[in-house]
């Protein structure tokens, strides 16, 4: 009697222990680029997650973007990933063909969730080697040309006229002179250089890797890409090679620079400050549409994840179109949610839209990494004065030799 | 009683000696662990082929050595961490001396100017680079107004994103930052120097250059010979103004040891040929290290004699 009122006891005593115990606790990384409070929605976001799915519990990381890239591939390199986090679309590839993630094909088949729901180009970075990898959760494309009205007025330049090679290049030429700048290039080590390259590339038909995997940059439209963007290189502040679009943003704030290239997240900034801007879409040959490279992250299930089952519930929380828009700093992924998010959040959520829809993704390839790093190399040739031709011929030797 | 005092000698001999291993074991794991174990560990890994997407490694012997030789970096790299500690322990030093010597002066302000030399030694070395970034700005920087101001220029120089400047901009950054450690060397050798000695030159007529050539400088021969072999490891070794104010750049420019390891590593998680320049790395400090305990020695053994 003692010894069954013992167990007795003990099972009662151990219940609410089983009951927590069979709480999982999902870890979820993300990263933060702008001072949106995304932190707080999140957590927000979580707890009606957590509401809609009893036993599951989410702790959420939020890292600072310069330190994000660092701490999760020293993490997944450790074995000690998170169950799901957002990772760079350029990452995927590498992600995947080192084992680190789980396709989520059959998931999503299942779940209904199909290209259509997102922009073109989010799902394109999605997938590698006939698969998907991830699921798109914010985007945005690099890029815009921001402008100063009031500095374009005064030297008669057309806005509308900057979104084609031929009259960005008179603009630049109308816009520089007597302490101002026309066109803010830059070509210092960062991805921004990258992307701002590859759009100029995009809109004018060429390609940095061809469907082989092979370099592409050679392409009488690439070259042609460079070249331009090399004739453009006398309306743009001096010091390309070491400044970034942080450096042009500081200049275009103090009205010293016309035409400045970001993404839409650009948008709060110039809203906090008292200058007359608008953008245009891009740049692109006249008679063609401007094709920006895009930016932003997708969601991604770990291979070692124990969670797997929550993982993909939480994945598919995070994306469907009520959720998307508020736990997101850049645009929602979810083309229903971000036309929502702009139409709330910025100006132009049209002339935005459209832009998101004919964006491309950079190179999906698992040494995309090294490919970006050649390409600063280019980009800083060009801007130097080197042949484009010659330059390109160089940077493709070596994005050949990776293979 | 001889013979049991002496087999006492002996034991008590022989347990000091194992004592002494005792105290020293510690310090001698802590040092392993902490300083032979990576050194090693990097030296093995240069031996395979790893990265993020290979994450398995596979044993490669030297190729990533020969790639190393082969690729036009290796060798721009060199040069540039030749021509980057030469001028910044050059300038350093020579400059450190001048300023030692103006505050070893019986001037009025000595103490607070003693003090005010120290400040850019103070600074965490990201600030101090932070600082030169702007200071070196094409359109904003305080050097190119001070220049357009004067006449010396008409318009911004970019400093830091022509390749035939950027380097010299890193040097004068890295002096300025580093001058005072060599002036406070150089200042506590300077008080040292005998004072008879250099009375008895001022007797025998020699002048203020003789006195610093003739006395001055061979009485501190072995702290200058040693601080040239300090500042040579530490500058040879310094990452932190060079990644802030250039990342390496313009086209490779700046780009010195330190920094293409962490780039390789940390950037492009190459840990390969990161390990790989490690080494090249460790090879090159071990010989300055050696020839620092070298001259460190010849300097106790004339101080004795």
């Amino acid at each position: 009697m003692k010894t069954s009122l013992m167990l007795a006891t003990a099972i009662g005593l151990m219940l609410p222990v089983a009951a927590h115990a069979e709480d999982i606790v999902l870890k979820f990384w993300d990263n933060q680029q702008t001072e949106s409070g995304l932190s707080q929605y999140q957590q927000e976001a979580v707890k009606s997650f957590e509401a809609a799915n009893p036993g599951i519990k989410v702790e959420v990381t939020t890292i600072p973007y310069p330190e994000y890239q660092q701490r999760l591939l020293t993490a997944v390199q450790g074995g000690n990933a998170p169950d799901v986090s957002t990772v760079d679309q350029i990452w995927v590839a590498a992600f995947a063909a080192a084992g680190a993630i789980d396709p989520l094909d059959d998931l999503a088949k299942g779940a209904g969730i199909t290209a259509d729901t997102f922009f073109p180009g989010a799902w394109a970075s999605a997938n590698y080697d006939g698969k998907l990898w991830g699921i798109p959760f914010n985007v945005d494309v690099w890029q815009f040309s921001f402008y100063n009205d009031d500095l374009l007025k005064a030297a008669g330049v057309d806005p509308a006229s900057i979104a084609t090679f031929e009259g960005l290049k008179a603009a630049g030429e109308k816009l520089t002179g007597n302490g101002k700048y026309g066109i803010g290039l830059f070509a210092h080590k960062g991805e921004d250089t990258v992307v701002v390259m590859d759009s100029f590339i995009f809109s004018n038909g060429g390609k940095v890797l061809n469907d082989d995997g092979s370099c592409g940059l050679t392409s009488d439209a690439s070259v042609g890409a460079l070249a331009y963007l090399q004739s453009l290189a006398p309306y743009a502040p001096a010091g390309m090679a070491n400044a970034g679009a942080g450096d042009m943003r500081e200049l275009f704030l103090n009205g010293s620079l016309a035409i400045e290239f970001w993404p839409a997240l650009e948008q709060p900034t110039l809203q906090k400050s008292k200058l007359n801007w608008d953008f245009v879409n891009g740049t692109a040959p006249e008679g063609k549409t401007p094709i920006g490279t895009y930016g932003g992250w997708n969601l991604v299930m770990y291979a070692n994840s124990p969670n797997k089952e929550a993982a993909w519930k939480f994945i598919q929380f995070l994306t469907q179109e009520d959720v998307n828009g508020k736990v997101v700093d850049l645009v929602p992924a979810n083309v229903k949610a971000a036309d929502a998010f702009l139409k709330a959040n910025r100006k132009g959520p049209e002339r935005i839209m459209e832009q998101l829809n004919n964006a491309a993704p950079r190179p999906l390839s698992p040494r995309y990494l090294e490919v970006s790093d050649i390409q600063v190399t280019l980009a800083q040739d060009v801007f130097a004065g080197m042949d484009p031709k010659e330059a390109a011929t160089k940077a493709c030797a070596a994005i050949d030799a990776l293979n | 009683m001889g013979r049991g005092g002496k087999g006492s000698a002996e034991g008590m001999e022989n347990r000091n000696r194992w004592l002494a291993w005792v105290f020293l074991a510690p310090a001698m794991i802590l040092v392993a662990v902490l300083m032979y174990y990576p050194m090693i560990g990097t030296a093995i890994e240069s031996l395979y082929s790893t990265s993020f997407i290979n994450p398995n490694p596979q044993f490669v012997g030297l190729k990533l050595y020969r790639q190393i030789f082969a690729s036009g970096d290796f060798g721009q790299i060199v040069r540039n961490s030749v021509v980057w500690t030469v001028f910044v322990v050059l300038l350093q030093n020579v400059f450190g001396f001048a300023i030692a010597l103006l505050l070893n002066q019986r001037l009025p302000t000595s103490g607070l100017m003693r003090s005010l030399v120290l400040l850019p030694w103070i600074l965490p070395g990201v600030v101090a680079a932070i600082l030169w970034r702007f200071m070196y700005d094409p359109q904003l920087g305080l050097i190119n107004s001070f220049l357009i101001r004067i006449g010396l220029a008409d318009q911004g120089v970019a400093w830091l994103a022509e390749s035939s400047t950027a380097m010299g901009a890193a040097v004068i950054a890295a002096v300025w930052k580093g001058f005072p450690f060599s002036a406070v060397v150089y200042l506590a050798a300077l008080q040292n120097v005998d004072r008879e000695q250099i009375e008895a030159a001022i007797i025998d007529g020699a002048g203020a250059v003789r006195r610093l050539f003739s006395v001055v400088i061979p009485s501190m021969r072995e702290v200058i010979v040693i601080n040239v072999v300090l500042t040579t490891i530490l500058t040879f070794n310094y990452f932190d103004m060079i990644w802030v104010l250039t990342r390496g750049g313009p086209q490779n420019a700046t780009h010195i040891f330190p920094t293409k390891i962490y780039e390789l590593g940390f950037g492009q998680f190459r840990f390969g040929e990161a390990a790989a320049y490690g080494v090249f790395s460790i090879l090159i400090l071990a010989v300055l290290i050696a020839l620092y305990f070298i001259l460190q020695r010849r300097g106790q053994k004339a101080a004795r004699a």
